[in-house]
């Protein structure tokens, strides 16, 4: 009976100490003790509630074990360094945020697209930057959804509250922040991109060495749309995808904003050769991402189809020339026959299976 | 007799009246391209995509089309096309007054600061929505020209009209073609006579 007893207390010992383990390997990092997040930088070109999506974000951070860097050091910080631009992190920065605060990362969200008219539709993408002397992108995902995306049976499922609709979207993007933490791989990442997304505009130089890492500074898009920001939210899609791809670093965006504000390059039509010369040994890049949005809209309410359009090119360092081209234009009601299945409801989505698609065509 | 032999002249004449008659109907075509006969467009390498004209209501149309055009012609794999970018680091450079028709001086200048062979002028002449009663459809019109450096003479030329109201638009609404489809097809369309 006695031994028994020491038995299951034995076992009950090991599990318990088990789970603890398993529990403190899902919630903490040993690598991140302190996380900056920074107020969210709005993209939408419409007002939306950046107090509460960031306090939100701080609390799902929170419950999840992160230790984030209180609002008072931060506030100091910003007062102190003037910090303004907070779309990215330069590297001055990077390391005042590392001797100042002690943070080791910097959290930085964007809101792409925030509607509050029945059914909701929300995007955000955030970003996790590395503190010290090199800022590195640690992680980055984007989520965009609708509150019809799946109404199901009877619309019983359909979400109207912007309120849960945010809480939704904030859950999925501290789940794949704390998937990347523990060691696993983010959820965002596993999406693959449908087919009928694809373009059959495209070129590719046989310059572009598939064995070969190459560094990618990816420059904001000149915009065409009548969208306000869609230049920076293409060139960020293009950032997420391409920061996936094995044979790419991609250069952290607040690094080439610094260097084009020092060298003081303005596109008016795209980089010149000149101006491309200077990025390159500035932030010895090995190739440029540059193109042009020509639609990015979303729409409001029930009825109505997202339009993504861009093109894009990559600029390679010794040849001087265009290596890679890509053209793409799709609505979100393509391919779609009964019942609205398989339509995506935002600019968004869409934008992010077509740019995976015209990144994998990069080395193939 | 009488009787065979008019048969046999309304067997011939009503038939050969038709046919006269189809033939007087037909239009004659005028080609909508020209290649100089003694060009060799194998010799051109790299190509300029000067700023579109725009007769359109649409300010951004000209940029639109453009960019679909650059990106198709370097996709066709025949020649290598300069970055937009550096196309207009060659107009502010050499000051060429009116980009999307320069001046003989202004094209060779160009032409070698931004090492092309040869430029490509444009002019859009429709670009998006026309309408006939109630019925709406997307229409786009273009025609681009090829201006060779050393020659300084215009090479090519070829326009292209996609969209516009069909029957089926009229008879069943719709609104036509998205614009997108329709330019891509108009761009194709060009290509195909540039290289064919």
């Amino acid at each position: 009976m006695i031994l028994s007893i020491n038995f299951s207390i034995r076992v009950f010992v090991i599990l318990f100490a088990a789970l603890i383990c398993l529990a403190g390997r899902a919630t903490t990092n040993d690598s991140l003790n302190i996380i900056a997040v920074l107020p969210v930088f709005n993209l939408s070109g419409k007002p939306a509630p950046l107090k509460d999506i960031r306090q939100s974000l701080i609390n799902r951070f929170k419950s999840q074990g992160l230790n984030i860097l209180d609002e008072e050091n931060l506030e100091k910080f910003i007062v102190r360094h003037r910090l303004r631009y907070i779309g990215g992190i330069n590297e001055a920065t990077a390391r005042a945020f590392r001797e100042e605060t002690g943070a080791e990362a910097v959290l930085i969200t964007f809101v792409e697209l925030y509607s509050d008219i029945s059914p909701p539709k929300i995007a955000l993408t955030s970003r996790l930057v590395s503190t010290g002397n090199d800022p590195e992108i640690l992680w980055m995902t984007g989520i965009g959804l609708a509150g019809d995306d799946s109404p199901g049976l009877l619309e019983l499922s359909l979400i109207e509250n912007p309120e849960t609709l945010l809480e939704k979207t904030v859950q999925h993007l501290s789940a794949s922040l704390t998937g990347y933490l523990s060691g696993g791989k983010a959820w965002a990442d596993n999406r693959r991109a449908r087919k009928k997304f694809r373009s059959k505009a495209s070129y590719r130089s046989p310059v572009l060495d598939a064995d070969r890492k190459y560094n990618v500074a990816v420059m904001p898009f000149l915009n065409l749309s009548d969208r306000k920001y869609a230049g920076e939210v293409t060139a960020l899609h293009f950032v997420s995808q391409l920061r996936t791809h094995e044979n790419l670093t991609v250069i952290e965006p607040g690094q080439v904003r610094q260097a084009l504000l020092e060298m003081r390059i303005i596109m008016d039509d795209g980089i010149s050769l000149a101006g491309a010369e200077s990025v390159f040994s500035k932030l010895d890049a090995d190739i440029i991402l540059t193109g042009k949005v020509l639609n990015y809209q979303d729409y409001q309410g029930l009825t109505g189809k997202p339009k993504v359009g861009f093109s894009a090119l990559l600029i390679e360092k010794k040849s001087r020339e265009i290596v890679w081209s890509y053209q793409s234009y799709h609505e979100g009601d393509e391919g779609v026959w009964f019942f609205d299945w398989g339509k995506v409801n935002t600019a968004h989505s869409l934008a992010t299976e077509m740019v995976q698609l015209a990144v994998e065509t990069i080395f193939r | 007799m009488t009787r065979w032999g008019n048969y046999i002249n309304a067997r011939i004449y009503i038939p050969l009246l038709t046919l006269v008659s189809l033939v007087a109907c037909v239009t004659s075509s005028i080609p909508d391209n020209y290649h100089d006969p003694g060009m060799d467009f194998a010799a051109l390498r790299t190509i300029a995509v000067m700023p579109f004209g725009n007769l359109t209501g649409d300010k951004q149309a000209g940029e639109r089309v453009r960019d679909t055009f650059m990106t198709a012609l370097l996709s066709s794999g025949a020649v290598y096309v300069v970055p937009a970018g550096e196309v207009a680091r060659g107009i502010s450079k050499v000051g060429v007054i009116n980009p999307t028709a320069p001046s003989e001086e202004e094209i060779v200048k160009l032409a070698i600061i931004i090492k092309a062979d040869a430029l490509i002028t444009g002019v859009i002449r429709e670009y998006g929505q026309v309408r006939s009663g109630t019925t709406s459809a997307n229409v786009i019109s273009l025609s681009l020209q090829m201006i060779e450096k050393e020659s300084k003479k215009v090479v090519w030329t070829a326009s292209s009209t996609k969209g516009g109201i069909s029957i089926w638009d009229r008879l069943f609404g719709g609104g036509g073609r998205p614009m997108n489809e329709i330019t891509e097809a108009a761009i194709d369309d060009i290509i195909n006579k540039l290289f064919y």
